[in-house]
């Protein structure tokens, strides 16, 4: 599978990674121009927070090998494929128990800010050939790399 | 090494074959843009920030919300625009007062007892004329806020400065509105978006009047008025015979005496002490499109047009550039390492535009033979430091039958002297209206002038006259758009026009600062017609602006009540409210427009429908008038 893998140093906190998540997630389209960034329903599914060290830390979803998120999801919302090793959120399935807010080792998945009734999640830009975050990541920190998928 | 595209294939095919990086490599680099930046919610006003604006952080720090960020950036950017105007306007009345004091040369008598004419000067003598002439101007732009410009009422169209005067937006003194625009956009100081909207405007009336049509006017004083004229264009004006020096900027009366000198007998015997035929002046950026412009007088001296901003590095880089005299810009930072490689000395005469390896010599008219002298001793020892050392690959590249010339003044004079024959084929739809394309160049609207090459090419084919002023014509003449062949690429009525007349369906104003005889042929015809300028079926676009000068230029558009496209957005998208104001409500402001549209086809479109709306309401013919009617 592709993981989007990250190097701390490199992170500047320009959050263009963050936008491009938003733009790339935007109902009203995909442009940078498209996105209203004072409507709380553009979220992103990354963000920055500054580690112990008050040095910026990238905090992406891993798709993790173990995911907690899916072994505490009892809803059946939350799935790993075999084939990809993308952990996918079904929104139709979620009963907003957020037991997998809860156990996320990384702290990147949150409920909405609107509703607080769904869970937001990274779905790599759904099949895009880069990430968006990636792509727009002007400093080398984001990359993809290709890693085995174990179950 | 990667490099963007260019309209101009030639010029690309030639710079992909260079070793030397160039901004076309650069901006391959720097492909990855802010989003933040981009929306123009990025404040760096204090140290609590940098703030960006997103839906969890909807304020910065202080409290401000994306309409003041946008609007305090937007306003700060005019205002930058309007100073580098105003910069050049200032040194352009300050050179023609010295003449009129040192009884210096003035090449067009005519206009100066137009401005007079205009300004109501009643001086007799000639040189006193001219003193009176540009001490009014400096008067005007050195005034403080509380009062207003006297001139802006003799200059503007009256339909207009009575609009202006309802909205308040009257200027006071140029530069005190400038000051003032920095100090409102400053830390918790301004944070009413409409009031700072408007003040971008209020820069835009005196960038407009002061800064554009202003110097072109003094200019022509000084330098001559334009006359109409066919002439070469692009690289294949550099002769290496002469000692080849290439100007950059846009402030064309530093070089008056200068431009003269070249061409006297002894100076001529120093170029030829050393091997060469005499010394030319090589056009770049802008100044060089007033030389251009102004070329009738200057035959001589002047080698041509070589290209715009993003022309001049590939220009270097042929090697037949011996000298570089700036005083403005755009003379670009990376030209730096280029001239190095090459070994050409550099003399800059503006602080304002100093490059690092460039030798500061402050112009002053007073001192102009003496200053003269040393740019010509300068070059000449360059010429012959490098000459042999270099290697030189001068590429077949441009056009030789390309109409310069053109003015409000040489238009009106081909058309009989009167607007009439223009409004007769606007009025019968033969030619459905007039776009001006304006503005600079940039490598990110698809590309070196691929946008505006591309809009210009669909506005013509449906039958839109096209006038263009700034780097947009340095690229549109270097495609060859405005040699009169390139009638055959317009729509079939606009064809039979150019045909009949023997003209391109591109008309070419010159430098950015011609933009200010646009508005004057919009007036004219205006005044021609008895109704206000946004009734006009004419529209702005400024599709690949460039700096803060072009936001000052577009604010002085909007202020005039025209449609202005833009391809890429100044950097508003952040703020409802600024992007309302402009986009939305404009029209019922001053029957202004910002139009943002990246899509080429689209944008076309949207322009040839404004322009369909104006003709439906002044009742003229939407169908078209069929071929040979």
């Amino acid at each position: 599978m592709k993981r989007i893998k990250i190097k701390q140093d490199l992170c500047m906190a320009c959050m263009n990674c963050t936008i491009a998540c938003m733009a790339e997630h935007n109902e009203q389209g995909k442009g940078i121009f498209d996105l209203d960034l004072t409507d709380l329903k553009n979220e992103s599914r990354n963000h920055i927070s500054l580690d112990s060290q008050k040095k910026p830390a990238p905090i992406f979803c891993r798709h993790c090998d173990e995911p907690e998120c899916v072994f505490t999801c009892m809803s059946g919302a939350m799935t790993k494929d075999s084939e990809t090793g993308i952990v996918s959120y079904n929104e139709d399935k979620c009963s907003s128990c957020f037991m997998c807010v809860m156990s996320c080792p990384y702290g990147v998945l949150k409920t909405d800010e609107l509703r607080n009734s769904v869970v937001i999640k990274c779905d790599v830009c759904d099949g895009r050939e880069i990430p968006r975050c990636v792509e727009n990541c002007p400093t080398g920190c984001l990359y993809v790399e290709e890693v085995g998928v174990c179950l | 090494m990667k490099m963007c595209n260019s309209a101009d294939v030639v010029l690309q095919e030639f710079a992909a074959g260079k070793s030397q990086e160039t901004s076309f490599n650069r901006v391959e680099k720097q492909k990855i843009k802010c989003g933040f930046g981009q929306l123009g919610v990025c404040c760096r006003l204090c140290s609590n920030g940098p703030c960006r604006i997103t839906p969890q952080a909807p304020k910065g720090v202080c409290g401000a919300t994306a309409d003041v960020i946008v609007s305090r950036n937007f306003l700060r950017a005019v205002a930058s625009g309007a100073a580098c105007y105003l910069h050049i306007v200032e040194t352009t009345a300050r050179n023609l007062k010295s003449i009129g004091q040192n009884k210096g040369k003035i090449k067009s008598e005519k206009a100066l007892n137009d401005l007079a004419n205009t300004f109501g000067i009643e001086a007799k003598d000639l040189y006193d004329k001219a003193i009176a002439v540009a001490d009014k101007v400096l008067a005007d732009l050195y005034k403080p806020r509380f009062e207003k410009m006297e001139l802006v009422e003799k200059m503007a169209y009256a339909p207009r400065y009575k609009k202006w005067k309802e909205l308040n937006i009257l200027p006071g003194g140029a530069k005190s509105e400038v000051f003032d625009a920095i100090v409102k956009t400053s830390t918790n100081l301004s944070s009413d978006p409409v009031d700072m909207l408007l003040h971008s405007l209020n820069l835009g009336i005196s960038t407009g009047l002061y800064g554009l049509t202003l110097t072109n006017l003094l200019n022509d004083v000084m330098l001559g008025e334009p006359v109409i004229r066919q002439a070469s264009v692009g690289f294949k004006v550099v002769d290496t015979n002469y000692i080849n020096i290439m100007i950059t900027g846009h402030q064309h009366s530093v070089f008056a005496h200068l431009q003269d000198r070249l061409i006297d007998d002894d100076v001529i015997e120093i170029a030829k002490s050393v091997g060469a035929k005499g010394f030319r002046l090589v056009g770049c950026t802008c100044v060089g499109q007033d030389l251009q412009l102004r070329g009738e007088h200057y035959q001589e001296v002047f080698s041509g047009h070589a290209g715009n901003n993003f022309t001049s590095e590939s220009l270097l880089t042929t090697g037949g550039i011996d000298f570089i005299v700036s005083e403005f810009n755009c003379t670009l930072p990376g030209i730096e390492p280029i001239v190095e490689e090459f070994m050409v000395d550099m003399v800059c005469l503006d602080d304002v535009a100093k490059k690092t390896s460039a030798e500061h010599i402050p112009f002053s008219k007073d001192k102009e033979v003496e200053i003269s002298q040393t740019i010509i001793e300068k070059a000449k020892d360059s010429y012959v430091k490098r000459r042999g050392n270099v290697t030189i690959d001068i590429p077949i590249h441009g056009h030789d039958d390309v109409i310069t010339g053109v003015s409000e003044k040489s238009l009106k004079g081909f058309l009989g002297g009167t607007w009439a024959p223009l409004i007769d084929l606007i009025a019968s739809g033969k030619i459905k209206g007039v776009a001006a394309i304006v503005g600079c160049s940039n490598l990110t609207a698809k590309g070196h002038d691929v946008f505006t090459v591309e809009l210009t090419k669909e506005l013509i084919k449906k039958d839109i006259l096209v006038l263009s002023a700034g780097c947009s014509s340095g690229g549109l003449e270097n495609v060859g758009l405005m040699s009169p062949k390139a009638a055959s690429l317009a729509g079939d009525s606009l064809r039979e026009v150019c045909e009949s007349l023997g003209i391109p369906p591109v008309l070419n104003f010159g430098p950015c600062l011609a933009i200010g005889r646009l508005e004057i042929v919009a007036t004219e015809l205006a005044e021609a017609l008895n109704i206000d300028i946004p009734q006009l079926p004419l529209i702005l676009s400024a599709p690949q602006w460039l700096e803060e000068q072009a936001l000052a230029d577009g604010a002085f558009g909007l202020a005039l009540g025209l449609p202005l496209h833009l391809a890429i957005s100044p950097f508003i998208g952040g703020s409802e409210v600024v992007s309302n104001v402009l986009m939305n409500a404009m029209p019922d402001i001053t029957g202004g427009q910002l139009i943002v549209n990246d899509d080429v086809i689209s944008t076309a479109d949207v322009l040839e429908k404004i322009i369909i709306e104006r003709r439906k309401s002044l009742g003229l013919a939407v169908e078209l008038v069929p071929v040979n009617a």
